[in-house]
This record gives C-alpha cells, structure tokens and sequence, in this order.
C-alpha cells in the first residue's frame, strides 16, 4: 500500500514537473509582445544615402578612343562620345550621345568630324567640341580604349542590357545579338558598343547602344558598391587604364556618385543629325538646335524630358 | 508512518525548482502588461548602465584593407583620424548632450558642406531627433569603425568607413537603436572630411 501511494505521489510530482516544463517554456518561447507590447519588437529600420561632390551636377565627358596597341589613346580618335551628367542632390542621371562622325567645330581647328577633336588637341579639344555642340563644359573627361573597356566589363561580372532589335557583324559579332534582355562579358559588351553596319540607325543606333551599355555598368556598380573594397578596386583599375582629369580622390567621389544615382531617374538621348557627305567623306550634320537644347534642358538638373 | 515529504523526492524537487523558474517570469509578464512603465526590465537595465557609465564604450576603429601602398605609420594616422571624425559626428548626433531634446543643430561635425546639407534632411536617421524628447539618458553599447583605404603615391586618398553604433535609450523611448552602414571620407582642406553615407538605423523597444 506504501508502495502504491509513492508510486502515485511519484506520478503526481511527475505530471507538476510535465506540466510546469510545458508552462515554462511556453513563457520563454510565446513572444513577450504578446503580454509587453513595448518589447522585443524590430519597429523601424529607416535608410538615408546622399553624396555631395561640390556643385549637385557633374559632368563627365566619356570618351571610347579607337587607339591601336602602341597609339596614344589621347591622342587617336574619339570612337564613343556620350557626356554624361549626375545629380548627387536628387540621385538622377543622363547620358546625350554623340555620333562620332557629327561634323561640329572644333576649337583652333575649324570644321571637323567630332571624333578627330581628341587627335587634333587632345582631351581639352574634345572637350571644347562637346561644349561648341551641345553647350556644356564638361568637368572632368575619360578617355579609354576598348581593351580596358573589356577588362573593365569582365572585372564587374559582366553586364546585362535590354537590346531591342536583333543585329550582327560579321566581323566583330558573327552570331550576331539577340533582341531582348542579355548578358554581355567583356568582348560582347564592347561589340554591342562599336557595332554600327547592322544597325538601321547607323551610328546614331550605335550611340544608343553605348548608352544601354552604361546603364548596365552603372546597374553592376550600383549591385556591388556596398561590397568592401569594391569602389576602392575600380578606383585603382580606372587609374591604371584611363586618362582622366581627375585625381584618386575625386574619381572615388565619382564612383560613390554614380553607385548612388537612381537607375529609374536615367534618361538618355542622342543628338539627331542628316547623314551627308563633306567632299568624298560621309559625315554626320548634326541636328545643333536639338542639341542645344538637350544640354539647356539637362545643365542644372542632370535630367532630360524629351529627345 | 511518517509521510514522506513531497519536497524530499526527486522529481517533487524538481517540480518545485520549475515552479520556482516559472513564477517570476509570469509575474514579471503580468506586471509588464498591466504596468509597462513598473517592468522590472527596466529597472535591471537601469543597473546595467549604472555600471557601464564607468566604463563608457571605447570606439575600435580597425583597418580591413588598405588598396595601394601607404607606409604603417601613415596607416595608424588614417585610423586615428578617421576613428575620431566618426566618434564626433556619433557624440554629436547621438550620445552626447543632455536629453531630453529635440534640436540637434551641430549633428554634422566632419562632414563637407554639402554633405551636411544632405545630412540635415535627413536628420531623423542620422541623429536622435525623431525621439530625443521622449530619451532621458543615451548609453553606447557598441562602438565600431572598419576602414577600407585607397592609397597613391603613399598617401591615403580616401577611405571608406563601414560602421556600427548600437546604443540604449532610456525614458518613454525605452530600447536599443542599431546605426549601420557606410561614410565617404576624403581629404579636404588638410582634414578627413565626410562627403557621402549610405546608413540604416533600426530600433528594438
């Protein structure tokens, strides 16, 4: 009889212990919200970015210079002009292409092609051609050439762009692009930037090409810019291979300039032009009014409303 | 006969010790639920500053990669430097003054001009002013600062901040507030100077 009431104080003591084991943890494991309303709750996590790199709009002359292995990339052609404007205050971005062949004047040099500005006085001339065409003086200039530009591509992962007809070259391209959202490695992307026979719009198309181009490199660094060591290892990539007006500091403002701009407040354009010949050279007589008026438009704010 | 005592078994001692465990913590539910402001969290809380009012939290500033060649002794030079334009905009704009307030109006020291006027419109995020009326007292908690260093020419030419904060607050605003993210430093005018940031800040009550 001893034995049975032990056996059942044993079970009882055994059903408390169960029980008060369930309760105990409920209480650790049921959220303290429920019955402390002001604890152990994540109430707001808010974001703020901003960069100030002196006046709220840069702008930067990039130039694709067709230098030959050996050749000052300085001193060559001028293959890919787009003069790209950023707005540090709102985050904006805009590109306005130039065809290269666009027949402007060029400071001491008279009438010319626009690309041969960068042979005839280098960085600077180019620099006063852009500024004779569309009326802005750029900041700073880039200039590069295309085996940096595919090194540069390839460093970052490649690049992906949104192509809106199928093209091809039998030279740079056989297969030719596929329209539609792709990814470009290095050599691609530098294909799909020079690429101008296949294309109806001749270098006009060309030149919007070069602009979906940079959208997917900004898309790329604006991905990776909080990546330690990212923006410091292009900073010292672009030294090593561009020539630029701009010193270490001021190209690392740049960069977290452009990793900061909104992709969906960037516009582009390229200037419009008739397609002719200047004695046995064809050339391109820009549209000057339009591109007046795409520098007047986009000067203070870094955006563009129409074409 | 003697009956056994229930609190001489092992498993009724092992009972009693549950219970013991459990109680407080549903006195302590119910007291916090009914009373929010008599919770005894709070009152432990209010020791752990006590004590950690003597021994504020140090800023650990560290290098984690220097990209160029910059000699050690100029490397120290940039941690110290750099260590301290953060700790002032943290003090200014979070830890230091006396609370409660709501005016913060130098938040910003060590940033450019141009970065304080970003700053100031976003002000709720980059110092206490969203809840300084409602905060009676600021501890820090954790304090730390790691660099990434661009260098040429054996000079450091910017510098990349990646930084944490975590502090407590004490009075309606009761909890912990985490500051992350990153500050954009370049050299202007012979000092290190913040240009650009792109930080968070979350709060647990």
């Amino acid at each position: 009889m001893t034995g049975f009431v032990t056996r059942a104080r044993v079970v009882r003591g055994v059903r408390a212990a169960a029980l008060a084991a369930v309760l105990a943890v409920t209480a650790l494991v049921v959220p303290q919200g429920a019955v402390q309303p002001t604890e152990m709750s994540l109430v707001k996590i808010r974001h703020a970015q901003g960069v100030s790199v002196g006046d709220d709009v840069v702008w930067i002359l990039a130039v694709g210079s067709d230098a030959r292995p050996g050749e000052d990339m300085t001193r060559s052609r001028g293959d890919a002009l787009q003069m790209v404007g950023i707005n540090t205050r709102t985050g904006s971005a805009t590109a306005i292409g130039v065809p290269r062949d666009s027949w402007v004047s060029i400071p001491g040099h008279g009438r010319e092609k626009i690309n041969s500005a960068l042979y005839f006085s280098g960085p600077r001339g180019m620099a006063g051609a852009m500024r004779n065409l569309v009326g802005i003086e750029p900041d700073y200039v880039m200039v590069t050439r295309f085996p940096f530009f595919e090194d540069m591509v390839d460093d970052i992962g490649g690049i992906t762009v949104t192509n809106p007809r199928r093209f091809y070259d039998p030279y740079l391209k056989k297969e030719g692009f596929r329209k539609g959202r792709i990814h470009l490695g290095g050599y691609d992307a530098m294909a799909f930037s020079r690429i101008r026979k296949g294309l109806v719009g001749g270098d006009f198309d060309r030149s919007a090409n070069q602009q979906r181009t940079l959208r997917g490199i900004h898309a790329r660094i604006r991905a990776q810019a909080d990546r330690p060591g990212f923006i410091e290892r292009g900073v010292m990539t672009v030294m090593e291979h561009m020539a630029t007006n701009a010193d270490p500091g001021e190209l690392y403002e740049l960069a977290q300039a452009v990793a900061q701009v909104d992709p969906r407040r960037i516009t582009t354009c390229v200037v419009r032009g008739r397609v002719g010949f200047v004695g046995a050279a064809s050339v391109v007589f820009p549209d000057v009014a339009q591109a007046r008026r795409l520098g007047r438009d986009a000067r203070s704010d870094a955006a563009l409303r129409r074409c | 006969m003697p009956r056994p005592s229930p609190g001489r078994t092992p498993w009724a001692r092992l009972a009693a010790l549950v219970l013991v465990l459990v109680l407080p913590l549903s006195a302590t539910a119910c007291s916090s639920g009914s009373d929010p402001e008599a919770a005894p969290e709070r009152l432990s809380r209010g020791d752990d500053r006590a004590t950690l009012a003597s021994h504020p939290v140090q800023t650990r500033t560290t290098i984690h990669r220097v990209f160029g060649r910059l000699p050690d002794a100029r490397r120290k030079v940039v941690r110290r430097q750099v260590g301290e334009v953060v700790d002032r905009w943290w003090d200014a704009a979070y830890l230091g003054g006396t609370y409660p307030r709501s005016s913060f109006p130098s938040a910003f020291p060590g940033f450019t001009k141009g970065a304080e006027a970003r700053a100031r419109s976003d002000k709720a995020l980059l110092t206490n002013q969203t809840g300084g009326r409602r905060i009676d007292s600021v501890e820090a908690r954790h304090r730390s600062v790691s660099l990434d260093i661009l260098a040429t020419g054996k000079q450091a030419r910017s510098v990349t901040a990646h930084v944490v904060l975590r502090f407590d607050t004490a009075g309606d605003k009761t909890g912990t507030t985490v500051v992350r993210g990153r500050l954009f430093l370049v050299r202007k005018r012979g000092a290190w100077r913040i240009f650009g940031y792109d930080v968070s800040k979350g709060a647990r009550r």
